[in-house]
């Protein structure tokens, strides 16, 4: 029986032998993360559902491929990686932030504040997100995909290394970065 | 403020902000999405195993047939009447072989002066089946409770009516506690809690498991669920008693993160449990 505690690994192998609750289980409990790499990366709704849905398709695909000695979240985003160069060297669009300034916007004013709660509370929380969420999304490309890949993926250096084909020094340095950036952007905020 | 130079790769409270910043975050794939990828994989999963021939392994699937059933359980019944039929004589058996001296009459348990006890202590089906209905249900039977004893009481066993008797005593004696089954993880609630395993959750739910048990960034199982979106999973917590108002590390409250979550049903729930804003 597929159960909530089984292992990532696990649950493929339960999936490649027929049992789709084991995908069921994999999904949600990958889902978010995968969405906020796509989405983060990508900067566009449309974009990402299109990827969401390829990475997915091509787990459930090649389930029988998969090799239980790696970690399926290394192969996992491996797969969302490529998806995503795929995706960016066919449409060539890397959105800015003013080209989707709707959206970018949107997620700020989905953090409704419920009316009677304290209003400096809600605004707190609700700049936070949104600038932390911006500082990423400026990130510079390989730096941003450094950190979603670490953060999101809960990767390694040397396995963010292997998926963006890069040194091992290169993405240390990258992830070293990133922070060193997000940080200085916060301060802005604090 | 932060005093790690650049070069150093301490974790800071960067990835902190982000996760919480995530978690704020109310934008997330449509259901419509979701619905059309499991579809996906599910479609896939059928023609794999058909095309392979092997019997899919669902947790849905219809249990073993009635058949294999009645002999699965034939095969356990004999085999508990055997062992209730046997482990008596051999029990009483082997309290006459390992005997070493009969003890005192003045040793003898007061239990074993009560001849109801003695007749109840001789009678096989009292000894020997478990205590239904009783207010010690899982308490083994005496047989079984003197196979763990001390030789001391072997000894005992060596008088005529020492077997009954020390069997009077131990079950006069308090029964020893219950062993309790062991806790439940409280990281196994909050991971269904997170995925919105509605099923997993409350089967969690309904053994000894710390409701309110924390994550490294003190978080609840309720306070992921509400950051997930996963509505059920928020109501099934709040109806076995999670604590509306447990703020993780951060100090951000269930009511806080619902709100921010644009999630107005999570937050009319939380609102009837006694939620309260900081």
């Amino acid at each position: 029986m597929t159960v909530a505690g089984d292992s990532d690994e696990t649950l493929m192998g339960r999936y490649a032998r027929g049992d789709a609750a084991a995908f069921e289980l994999l999904y949600r409990r990958h889902e978010m993360r995968v969405w906020r790499y796509l989405e983060r990366n990508v900067r566009n709704r449309a974009t990402t559902d299109e990827l969401m849905q390829e990475v997915w398709f091509a787990v459930a695909r090649d389930a029988l491929r998969y090799e239980p000695s790696a970690r399926f979240t290394t192969w996992l985003f491996t797969i969302a990686h490529n998806r995503m160069i795929d995706s960016i060297r066919t449409n060539r669009r890397q959105l800015s932030l003013e080209t989707l300034g709707h959206e970018a916007e949107s997620v700020v004013q989905q953090l409704t504040a419920d009316p009677s709660l304290s209003p400096l509370a809600a605004a707190v929380a609700r700049d936070q997100a949104a600038a932390l969420i911006q500082a990423v999304e400026e990130l510079p490309p390989e730096q941003r995909e450094a950190f979603l890949l670490q953060i999101e993926g809960e990767l390694g250096v040397e396995e963010i290394a292997a998926i963006t084909h890069s040194s091992f020094e290169t993405t240390k340095s990258r992830l070293r970065y990133a922070r060193t950036k997000l940080r200085a952007l916060l301060k802005e905020y604090a | 403020m932060n005093g790690a130079p650049p070069g150093e790769d301490l974790p800071d409270d960067v990835d902190e902000h982000y996760r919480r910043a995530s978690a704020l975050d109310p934008s997330r794939p449509s259901e419509a999405l979701r619905r059309a990828v499991l579809r996906q994989a599910a479609d896939l999963a059928a023609e794999r195993t058909a095309r392979q021939g092997i019997t899919p392994i669902d947790s849905t699937r219809p249990a073993p047939s009635r058949a294999r059933r009645r002999a699965i359980f034939g095969t356990l019944a004999a085999a508990a009447l055997a062992g209730l039929l046997i482990t008596p004589r051999f029990l009483t058996h082997y309290a006459s072989t390992t005997a070493v001296s009969p003890p005192p009459p003045v040793s003898r348990p007061k239990a074993a002066a009560n001849p109801a006890a003695n007749s109840l202590a001789d009678a096989p089906t009292a000894t020997s089946s478990p205590e239904i209905g009783g207010d010690k249900p899982s308490a083994p039977p005496a047989e079984a409770r003197s196979m763990a004893e001390p030789p001391a009481r072997s000894a005992d066993a060596s008088h005529p009516d020492a077997a009954a008797q020390g069997r009077a005593a131990a079950r006069s004696a308090p029964a020893p506690m219950p062993q309790a089954p062991p806790p439940t993880d409280p990281a196994a609630l909050r991971r269904a809690a997170e995925f919105g395993d509605i099923h997993g959750l409350q089967t969690l739910l309904e053994e000894r498991v710390s409701i309110d048990g924390r994550d490294a960034s003190g978080r609840t199982a309720l306070m992921l669920a509400i950051q997930h979106g996963h509505t059920d999973a928020v109501d099934a917590l709040l109806a076995h008693g999670a604590d509306p108002n447990a703020a993780d590390a951060h100090g951000t409250t269930p009511l806080e993160a619902a709100v921010a979550a644009n999630q107005p049903a999570v937050v009319a729930a939380l609102r009837r449990a006694g939620a309260r804003a900081r």
